[in-house]
């Protein structure tokens, strides 16, 4: 896989960097630009804001505070984008001219709307280029955990424990709008003394506990059928599969509680217990009514999060004959009385009698999943629903400890932090303590650190010595200064700048600045030895070794943190964490399919990176992966097992992003699919057209009667007879019919409630669409468009800030540049790590 | 939670993750302020819910002593004479006045505030410092935390929170700058934690005082890093850099008084294993904290978010599976207002299991309600239109004899939700010029 990568960077023509920059610039200075035309202006522009706006917003009433008479010539409007931008948004989803207003001729608004727009981008063109101003940024939770991890090889994901991250523009990389509060510094201080104490001395005995999980359904429905169903049971609802943080590495304890009933003369059952993708551990139980029966084991597991499944092998193996599942049982069934039936099988309160033996075993194997009619009294009132129980569930899992835990310091963390060279505890000689602490100093800081910075750290250990500590211990009080330094928790760009740099002067990032915008933004991570190496030898921002750093660090397993981060924020996965479908519509829906759905999507993605994929494959590509779990939410045969594997989806309708259960649970409400939500998430994420937001006291489109009283279309479509609406809901929702084939956690379905889904659909321009994949064709056809979405977002998390008018010139520019590549994914990334916002930044007058 | 060797007693299993136990307050637990004192001081909580609420249900018809409570409020009958229902309070600053869209993430941030936020994604975020940290900082240096942060709801969210408005406006209700909001914590074991003391107790007392010392060592080199820097950045870098600096002359000023304050704080309750599963179990685990909080005097003012502005929690459990917000667009059905005033109702009761708890905990001479004032409500009314004019807001308490409970109190309409808090912050000694948009002290709140 790296392979490909690796020759697509090499053979990519080499271009010096400062074509990106060098193209930018000169345009902003020879580009050829006519005068703004006044005459339109005036005759045009003025009278139709002079009828529509002025009463307003005049130089009297200033209606929002804004004075539009004030604009007397074309020339005036670009001057001021920030205040037209805003009219010709308001003009346009019709909130301006606010109702009872008359709405101004449609033509009319066009014509003037273009032309503002046009002057903007003459504007545009004559203005300078403006790499833009990043803020300070904080290192957000990921970035925090994935440092410490990196600086110091202690994995304990200290930040988990923090506040939550604000986010803007779809991000939490966003600098202004990281905010540091006090009780964050203080879990700053915290984290630093664990994490340092842990690197050096080792984690600290942790008191064991136990924590329970039980599963939300009380009685699983049956299998659908008991000649093909999953033999490892993990995928069927009576199992119980956990995600658990493992504090330390140490022996668990884990008791499983058993409950359900098997009918009489049926093999014994299996038990089986997983962590991650292994089967650790086995268990025979026998009996009929397994309610109580409690198994249990121990194992050693290391810190971190694991899956943790239990689940019952072939659980419909080895019953009784009559049943005709496979293998049946050689054991006598046991003749028993029933109340009211005799000799009838032990077919529970509801179900109707048991087929004959004689019958062929295929129809009887049907029998146990039909909802019955009670032939005795029913236990439950009518729609009770009550089955057979043909096998047991798992009624709880207890994990506790840990117990006897490694307690000793890994020899990694202390090789990285004793640079000296002395491991053993009091081999350390003089000068030692400057040597370690200028090496983490300069690590933690990212850059060259100077004496006085290692002059005040020694200073600190030495104090510490004074008041009684040990020679480590006092490095490790320096150390804890160096992680909660400004210098360390915040990425500051402009420190070392002269003070007296000029307002929108251009200013070169340094080569450290460079080094740290480029591992944040591939790895959400400190830079690494090698990265800092090349920036302390200024060579980075040099193509060849730019190109060879990008293509180094995308090939690192660290690189998965730009699918978790970046992909999880653009893709809105993130979001499934908290997504609570309604359990008795989707009763399918637990933890584990949950977990399925989000790693499908992340092996896609870094499939996508890793295999240096064109961009386009996200809308239609015939493969993914999938376990068995999501195989048979899917209906796709031949995937067994918890581990994920590749698989082709062609003869399926599933085939790219749009069909990955994950995307179209999160674009979903708990209860029902909704196509606005559908179709918003589209245009924002795919198209890169963000539907405006609803004006005002126009209650957002709903669609809570789906599948009841009209179709959901008709309602729509009545919705849409009003102009405002129609606007934005024409080009919303015939995307998100597209996806109603897919329910609202992404199961497939040809009807809603009792109407057939028509997922046809016609687009503003005219293009029409029969189903998902003449959709599909035509999205392809719109590439530049989703290569140009992708951009933006990468630009936006990459940078820390959201994306200006003056970064669109730059945009347009790396979408055209990776088009020669059919938007692979790492030309994208080469293009935006040395366009000009990625490798300056704009002069800033200091308030000194 | 916690096992002795390997056995593992059965009874403190947890259900769920990280589910806890219920937690009966000790008997051994006494108030940590001057003990002797008649009068404890007053405390302040603000209880905020989202989504607005259905009004007609939550509105009684008459007004004064005797009226009758509704459908809402009807949980709140055993505290009928603590709490004064007032009508006709209004927060003008979360309309659009031009803005568009975006009355959730409005609404959340002018609930405290009074202001109008800055229609922004990201850069420039502004709103108003909120009424409990004026308060927090009138009385920093009193209690051991100026006050304290809660919240029901993971902040964790993905993409726009709510239209063009950045998710700082949503995720926090309490802001100690106009730009910094001060984010809920929303891990029970983290409020305990926080309150409590992390610190490993087994230490000897020489260890924890040279660790407290390493503490405040690096903390001023910190400092002393931060003020050099300071000069040489830009003013958007130089507001970031000066949270940071703010943030550690604050704990270095709780370390000094937390070694002035040799005695241990015993909480009374054990230290919550985490989220408990069941949302009201969630609640009313957060609502113990505070009054855990105010009786040891760890703080005077507290806030605490049921839940986000625009909240999409399902309540399963009382037969609300759908989301919330997009609910609470119930287009005037009935059946949709039905499950709004039920998640309302559900709300409430768990309220007074709140106020229940105040009640029944002794504070000075009196009980912990009678020194507290909690405001409970929403800067929403209809959530269907989005309207933040006549909003449910209810005062509990009796603010240490200030507040005369037990009415239902017309005000003129649109007068503002900040004259309630310019009142409330007067009864704790604290007198602002103004918050927000408030026009002078709410009338009535004493008199009968």
């Amino acid at each position: 896989m790296v392979n490909r990568l690796t020759k697509l960077l090499r053979f990519t023509p080499v271009v010096p960097l400062v074509w990106v920059l060098g193209q930018v610039i000169s345009s902003g200075q020879t580009a050829p630009a006519k005068p703004p035309s006044d005459t339109a202006f005036q005759k045009e522009v003025r009278p139709f804001l002079t009828n529509t706006c002025f009463g307003c917003h005049n130089a009297k009433v200033r209606s929002a505070g804004i004075d539009l008479q004030a604009f007397t010539t074309a020339e005036s409007i670009a001057k001021d984008a920030g205040t037209w931008e805003l009219a010709v948004r308001k003009m346009r989803s019709g909130e301006m001219p606010p109702p009872p207003l008359p709405r101004p001729k449609a033509e009319d608004l066009a014509t003037v709307t273009d032309w503002i727009e046009q002057e903007f981008e003459r504007a545009d063109r004559l203005a300078g280029p403006n790499p833009g101003r990043v803020t300070a940024r904080r290192l957000n939770r990921a970035e925090y955990n994935n440092t410490i991890r990196d600086l110091l090889g202690v994995d304990f994901r200290p930040a988990d424990d923090f506040p939550q991250d604000d986010s803007g523009y779809g991000f939490d990389t966003i600098g202004d709008v990281l905010s540091l509060p006090p009780v964050l510094l203080e879990k700053y201080l915290t984290a630093a003394e664990t994490a340092v104490r842990t690197a050096l001395f080792g984690p600290a005995a942790i008191k064991p506990t136990m924590i329970r999980y039980q599963p939300h359904l009380r009685r699983p429905p049956p299998p659908p059928s008991l000649t093909d169903y999953d033999f490892t049971g993990l995928s069927l609802p009576s199992a119980l599969s956990t995600k658990h943080r493992f504090p330390a590495d140490a022996e668990y304890v884990f008791k499983i509680q058993l409950n359900g009933q098997r009918p009489g003369g049926s093999e014994p059952l299996k038990v089986a217990a997983w962590i991650d993708a292994e089967q650790v551990k086995t268990f025979e139980v026998d009996g009929a009514d397994l309610e109580g029966m409690t198994v249990e084991f121990k194992s050693k597991v290391t810190a971190g999060d694991h899956l943790v499944s239990v689940s019952f092998l072939k659980q419909f193996h080895g019953l009784p004959t009559r049943f005709g599942g496979p293998e049946p049982s050689k054991r006598p069934e046991p003749a028993r009385r029933f109340p009211g039936g005799g000799g009838a099988p032990p077919a529970a309160a509801g179900a109707k009698p048991p087929a004959d033996p004689a019958k062929p075993p295929v129809e009887a194997a049907k029998l146990p999943i039909e909802p019955a009619k009670p032939a005795v009294a029913p236990a439950k009132p009518a729609g009770g629903n009550r089955q057979v129980s043909l096998a047991g569930r798992v009624n709880a899992l207890d994990i506790g400890g840990p117990f006897e835990p490694v307690l000793a310091p890994s020899q990694v963390s202390r090789k990285k932090i004793l640079v000296c060279g002395h491991l053993e505890p009091g081999a350390h000689v003089e000068g030692c303590d400057r040597k370690i602490l200028s090496a983490m100093a300069r690590r933690a800081y990212r850059r060259a650190i100077t004496r006085a910075e290692v002059d005040e750290l020694v200073a600190i250990a030495a104090k510490a010595r004074q008041r009684g500590e040990n020679y480590e211990e006092s490095v490790a009080v320096a150390l804890q200064g160096i992680l909660i330094s400004p210098h360390f928790l915040f990425r500051i760009e402009r420190a070392s700048a002269p003070t007296s740099t000029a307002n929108n002067a251009l200013i070169p990032i340094s080569n450290f600045e460079l080094a740290s915008r480029l591992s944040y933004f591939l790895w959400s991570s400190t830079p690494d030895d090698e990265l800092l190496h090349v920036a302390e030898r200024g060579t980075l921002k040099q193509p060849a070794v730019l190109r060879a750093q990008l293509r180094r660090m995308l090939a690192d397993d660290k690189a998965r943190a730009l699918v978790e981060n970046f992909g999880g924020q653009w893709l809105q996965i993130r979001a499934l964490e908290s997504v609570k479908p309604d359990w008795e519509k989707f009763e399918q829906f637990d933890d584990y399919l949950r977990e399925s759905m989000r790693r499908e999507t992340e092996l896609f993605l870094q499939d996508l990176i890793r295999n240096d994929r064109s961009v386009t494959d996200l809308l239609d590509a015939k493969y993914t992966y999938l376990n068995e779990r999501l195989a048979r939410f899917y209906d796709i045969k031949g995937v067994e097992g918890q581990g994920f594997r590749k698989v082709d989806l062609t003869g399926t309708p599933r085939g790219g992003l749009l069909t990955h259960a994950s995307v179209l649970t999160v674009s979903s409400y708990a209860t029902r699919t909704s196509p606005v939500l559908r179709g918003k998430w589209i245009l924002e994420n795919i198209l890169n057209a963000p539907p405006p937001p609803a004006p005002p006291d126009v209650p957002a489109l709903e669609d809570a009667t789906v599948g009841t009283t009209a179709t959901l279309r008709e309602q729509m479509e009545k919705h849409r007879s009003n102009a405002v609406c129609a606007s934005c809901h024409s080009r919303m929702d015939p995307l998100g019919f597209a996806l109603e084939n897919f329910d609202a956690i992404g199961a497939w379905r040809d009807k809603d409630g009792k109407f057939p889904i028509d997922s046809s659909g016609k687009l503003p321009d005219g293009r029409s669409f029969k189903n998902l994949d003449e959709l599909k064709v035509i999205l392809r056809a719109d590439k530049e468009e989703l290569a140009t979405a992708v951009t933006e977002k990468l630009m936006i998390f990459g940078l820390g800030r959201g994306m200006e008018r003056y970064d669109r010139r730059t945009i347009k520019e790396i979408v055209k540049r990776s088009s020669s590549t059919d938007y692979k994914f790492s030309s994208i990334l080469y293009e935006i790590v040395r366009s000009m916002p990625f490798q300056m930044r704009k002069g800033e007058k200091s308030r000194t | 939670m916690i096992i002795t060797g390997k056995h593992l007693p059965r009874r403190t299993f947890l259900r769920g993750v990280g589910a806890a136990i219920a937690l009966p307050m000790l008997d051994a637990m006494r108030p940590a302020f001057a003990a002797g004192t008649a009068a404890g001081p007053v405390r302040l909580a603000f209880t905020y819910i989202p989504n607005g609420a259905t009004m007609k249900e939550w509105t009684p018809t008459a007004f004064g002593k005797d009226y009758a409570l509704t459908r809402i409020l009807k949980p709140l009958e055993p505290f009928r004479n603590d709490f004064n229902i007032l009508t006709g309070l209004a927060h003008k600053n979360a309309n659009a006045l031009g803005d568009g869209g975006g009355d959730h993430a409005r609404a959340g941030a002018c609930f405290l505030t009074g202001v109008h936020p800055k229609k922004t994604d990201g850069a420039d975020i502004s709103v108003g410092i909120s009424t409990d940290q004026i308060v927090a900082q009138a009385l920093s240096g009193k209690t051991r935390f100026a006050s304290l942060e809660l919240g029901c709801e993971d902040t964790r969210t993905v993409g726009n929170c709510d239209t063009g408005y950045s998710c700082a406006y949503t995720n926090s209700i309490s802001w100690r700058s106009e730009s910094t909001p001060l984010p809920p914590e929303t891990n029970p074991r983290m409020v305990f934690e926080r309150l409590f003391g992390a610190e490993d107790l087994s230490l000897d007392p020489e260890t924890r005082a040279r660790r407290q010392a390493s503490r405040r060592s690096i903390l001023d080199m910190a400092r002393g890093q931060t003020e050099r820097i300071m000069g040489k950045l830009g003013p958007a870098d130089q507001r970031k850099i000066d949270e940071y600096l703010t943030a550690v002359r604050e704990i270095e000023k709780r370390i000094e008084s937390a070694e002035n304050q040799q005695k241990q704080v015993n909480p009374g309750m054990e230290k919550p294993a985490g989220v408990p599963m069941e949302f009201s179990e969630y609640l009313k685990l957060m609502f113990d904290l505070q009054v855990v909080a105010f009786q040891t005097d760890m703080t005077r003012v507290a806030t605490l978010m049921v839940g986000r502005e625009g909240s999409v929690r399902t309540y399963p459990e009382i037969g609300v599976p759908d989301p919330h917000h997009p609910t609470s667009h119930h287009r005037n059905l009935a059946e949709q207002i039905e499950k709004i005033t039920k998640i309302n109702v559900f709300h409430a009761g768990l309220f007074a299991y709140f106020l229940g708890k105040l009640k029944a905990t002794k504070d000075g001479d009196g009980t912990l309600l009678d020194n507290s004032m909690i405001v409970y409500g929403s800067a929403i009314a209809d959530g269907n239109r989005h309207t933040h004019e006549d909003l449910p807001i209810l005062v509990a308490g009796r603010g240490g004899g200030k507040l005369q409970p037990g009415r239902h109190i017309q005000y003129a309409t649109e007068t503002p939700v900040t004259n309630l808090y310019l009142s409330l912050l007067d009864h704790m000694g604290v007198q602002p010029e103004k918050i927000g948009d408030s026009t002078g002290k709410l009338s009535y709140l004493a008199e009968l």
